[in-house]
């Protein structure tokens, strides 16, 4: 019984499902681009830069995901209209940009200050040397921190239900209260696809990082 | 001498942390003249390098390359055309040897991806780097690292080569193929200053040693001369000190 309303309904599941990828992918992109560019400001940026990067950072990682998912669709939302998608890219955008700012800043911190100087010796601006040579290096460090950005970005999707995306753990709700009960194995199911995603996501990072890896360093090892 | 000195290095001062690293030094380099300075640790011998082309730049001073006066604006035309060859290498970790080269030709100079790749394979041959084209820096020993950072200097075609305690890193076996490569420079009539105290390079190929102490030139002279009768009495203990015990070389 359940499991024929579970068939019947799981093209619902993974449309869900594709709604949560979709807004994990928004705001992983969204922090990924404005986390760079602040990780960029605040290590080799004007002080006034510096200040503005550390205020946002501990005011987006200092917010429960929940409270700035309301804070913007009905507080922000109410000057300027937005649907809950995007709302919720905004509202767990800016916290991802916090995160990953602080992984980018640790990995451009670690490429030697030595080969920013033989950049610089060599005639190369500023910029060009980030471009060329902090950022080819400090953003294949960076893989392997952001996998864990990756996994708890993920989750937090489920979180968007609350201002009604309809993602996948929203339709999970629908079908349990269709079915009146059979919440064990509905959120079996809901739980093991975020499981797959998760683990498929992270795997796929790490491949990454084995194909970028620079010869001759120590790798990884076989994580995945 | 009748032509203009390419480097003019004069009254340059640099004080760090409220010690004067620096207390005005003056110098010239002449086209084709390699120059080795020599002195103890802590006498301001690799700022010297650094206020030079203003990776540290001087407090008090002036310094001219091939009569342009060296200042913060146009910094980056200037330092691509002063070669800096650093005690640690300084390769990009990221890239091939072949590409460490090219890079800043292409970056800087703007030139083609072939003629960079044409002159970036011409430099690695000349220091005996033609087969480590596609290696990267760290399946490299010590002196081939060294070896593909002075290529990666030359093909910026400069007017002159600062080197930083090149040989300090390297393991004793390895100093020898570096400092060969260096002794061909200065043979072939690259303009070199050289802060090292390896003094078969000094011996060989140096055309004048100075001497600095205490952020001072305390004296400056051929090699011949300096070695064989010095007119201070602290040059003459230091390079007794540095010939006979090989270990502080």
């Amino acid at each position: 019984m359940v499991f024929d309303t579970l068939v019947a309904e799981f093209p619902y599941l993974l449309h869900g499902l594709w709604i949560g990828i979709q807004l994990l992918a928004g705001l992983l992109a969204m922090g990924l681009v404005m986390g760079l560019t602040l990780s960029v400001m605040s290590t080799f940026g004007h002080w006034s830069l510096r200040l503005f990067a550390v205020i946002f950072e501990r005011i987006f990682r200092g917010i429960p995901e929940i409270v700035l998912l309301l804070l913007f669709f009905y507080g922000v939302g109410e000057l300027i209209p937005m649907s809950p998608f995007v709302a919720a890219v905004i509202a767990l955008g800016l916290r991802s940009t916090a995160y990953q700012a602080q992984i980018f800043r640790g990995a451009i911190q670690s490429v030697a200050d030595g080969e920013v100087m033989a950049a610089r010796a060599l005639g190369m601006s500023r910029l060009a040397t980030i471009r060329l040579v902090v950022l080819p290096q400090a953003l294949r460090r960076s893989i392997g921190p952001w996998t864990n950005e990756y996994s708890s970005e993920l989750k937090a999707t489920s979180l968007a239900y609350v201002i009604g995306v309809v993602e996948l753990t929203r339709q999970a709700s629908y079908i349990v209260s269709n079915l009146q009960g059979n919440t064990l194995t509905v959120f079996a199911v809901v739980a093991a696809m975020y499981f797959i995603v998760n683990r498929l996501g992270n795997a796929g990072l790490y491949a990454l990082e084995r194909k970028l890896a620079i010869p001759g360093f120590e790798g990884r090892g076989s994580e995945s | 001498m009748s032509d203009t000195p390419i480097l003019s290095v004069c009254d340059v001062r640099k004080t760090y942390g409220g010690v004067e690293v620096l207390k005005g030094v003056s110098f010239d380099l002449a086209r084709g003249e390699s120059k080795i300075v020599i002195g103890p640790s802590g006498t301001g011998k690799s700022t010297l390098l650094r206020c030079i082309n203003l990776l540290s730049p001087p407090d008090g001073g002036i310094v001219t390359l091939d009569g342009v006066r060296i200042e913060e604006k146009n910094i980056n035309q200037i330092r691509a055309q002063i070669g800096f060859v650093f005690q640690e290498f300084n390769l990009f970790t990221h890239l091939r040897v072949l590409d460490n080269v090219r890079l800043a030709q292409r970056n800087v100079l703007g030139r083609s991806r072939q003629e960079a790749t044409r002159r970036a394979q011409k430099e690695l041959e000349r220091v005996g780097l033609a087969d480590k084209f596609d290696a990267y820096p760290a399946e490299l020993s010590g002196g081939q690292k060294q070896r593909a950072s002075i290529a990666r200097a030359l093909a910026m075609d400069p007017k002159l080569i600062l080197f930083d305690e090149p040989t300090s890193a390297l393991d004793p076996e390895l100093t020898g193929e570096v400092v060969q490569v260096m002794k061909d420079l200065a043979n072939a009539g690259m303009t070199m200053l050289v802060v090292s105290h390896e003094m078969s390079f000094a011996k060989a190929a140096a055309d004048e040693v100075i001497f600095m102490e205490g952020g001072v030139i305390v004296e400056q002279g051929p090699p011949d001369r300096m070695f064989s009768h010095p007119e201070q009495a602290r040059t003459s203990q230091f390079l007794q000190m540095i010939t006979h015990d090989h270990q502080y070389a």
